[in-house]
């Protein structure tokens, strides 16, 4: 047997693979090679020391963390996101307005509410649940988004945090601080968030 | 009732809108995809994270299980997605902003009450496993799924395949590579 015909069948055997009789064979030419039975010996060793790695069970408290994450039925949004959700012409025009006039803004789009906190959003696109930076434009401070994604071509010269969705960045886009996605469903963080959020965005 | 049936009925419980047949489902997974996630990931607040999302997903989706399909499969491949996705993201993120990885862990990750492991527990974790652990996380992407679904959750090639959607030779390829890729990580260290 060729080396290159041991090797494989090396795979095939830890695999479960092998039959019987090539097994045998396998083992006839491990006995006379020892270049192969050392690969073998180490493949199998891989092998045993992977499967050693002890179980990790989840820490205490994840599983009433998941059972307190999942989304309530009912959940009520704020006043006046709701009023912007009953009046979505009315809201379509004022948004720009709100954008060039507030460092804060949200609103409803497909059942979930979209945030954008920072400065000079005047600077930033809004496209259904995406924010913009486009390319030439920048945020002078920390930028966060809430279940939205942010997609970046130009300048964020602070934090840019993403909760409950995704982050994009161009070739071109520069962020000075640090880029954050974050679960909201887990986190911490998102409870710090909530409190300079405010009762605005997130209702009695 | 097989655990396949049962995993079946609750999860059409679930879909009902039954709380405590999801309880029971979360109760179920909630370690094997700790496990899964944290052998991946090598992180465990990630791991947590991970294991959050996945069930969150399946509750949001329950509605878009194909009952032809187990239940375990449908649930290791959602988590198995979320760990590439992040592993992925982790690279694209790091590459862009270096500094972001010495600072993992911050903004309130670290001051988390969510783990009783300290550092000293940490510290009883034999050398050799750490050793190997480290090995896994060098695993590139593609193949660690594959390895940790054979050897942390003890799956068959076939499940591999059904949890992943790639036919069974590109799971056999990526196992072997993936064995190879670890004896050579291992033979310079152990
Ligand atoms: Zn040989």
């Amino acid at each position: 047997m060729e080396c290159k015909v041991a090797v494989a069948w090396m795979q095939e055997y830890l695999d479960g693979d092998l039959s019987g009789g090539d097994a045998a064979l396998l083992r006839q030419h491990m006995s006379e090679c020892q270049a192969c039975q050392a690969r073998y010996d180490a493949l199998a060793r891989t092998e045993a020391l992977a499967r050693a790695l002890p179980f990790e069970p989840a820490p205490a408290g994840l599983e009433a963390r998941i059972l307190a994450s999942l989304p309530k039925a009912g959940r009520r949004p704020a006043a006046w996101t709701g009023w912007v959700r009953r009046h979505p012409a009315i809201s379509a025009a004022a948004l720009f307005l709100v954008v060039m006039l507030s460092s804060f803004v949200t609103m409803w789009n497909q059942d979930r509410q979209l945030s954008v906190a920072g400065p000079d959003l005047d600077n930033v696109v809004i496209q259904g649940d995406k924010v913009i930076v486009p390319a030439g434009k920048e945020v002078s401070g920390d930028l966060t988004v809430v279940n939205g994604s942010a997609e970046v071509l130009g300048e964020v010269k602070g934090d840019l945090t993403v909760i409950d969705g995704n982050v994009t960045l161009a070739s071109t886009a520069h962020i000075a601080g640090h880029v954050q996605e974050i679960d909201r469903a887990v986190d911490w963080a998102w409870y710090k968030l909530r409190s300079w959020f405010g009762t605005l965005a997130y209702g009695p | 009732m097989t655990l396949e049936a049962m995993d079946a009925r609750l999860a059409r419980l679930a879909r009902k809108g039954d709380q405590r047949a999801f309880a029971e489902l979360v109760s179920m997974y909630k370690d094997k995809l700790y496990h899964l996630a944290y052998r991946m990931i090598g992180n465990r607040q990630e791991a947590e994270d991970v294991v959050q999302d996945a069930f969150l997903r399946v509750f949001k989706n329950l509605d878009r299980y194909d009952e032809n399909q187990k239940f375990s499969t449908w649930i290791y491949r959602i988590a198995t997605n979320l760990c590439i996705d992040r592993l992925r993201k982790r690279r694209n993120v790091y590459s862009l902003d270096s500094e972001s990885s010495e600072h993992e862990g911050l903004d309130g990750y670290a001051m988390l009450p969510s783990d009783e492991r300290t550092p000293e527990s940490e510290l009883l974790l034999s050398e050799t496993q750490k050793i190997v652990q480290e090995a896994m996380d060098t695993l590139p992407a593609k193949y660690k799924g594959v390895m940790v679904l054979r050897y942390m959750q003890d799956l068959s090639l076939q499940e591999i395949s059904d949890v992943l959607g790639m036919p069974v030779t590109t799971v056999k390829t990526r196992v072997h590579r993936g064995r190879e890729f670890l004896r050579k990580k291992l033979e310079r260290k152990l």
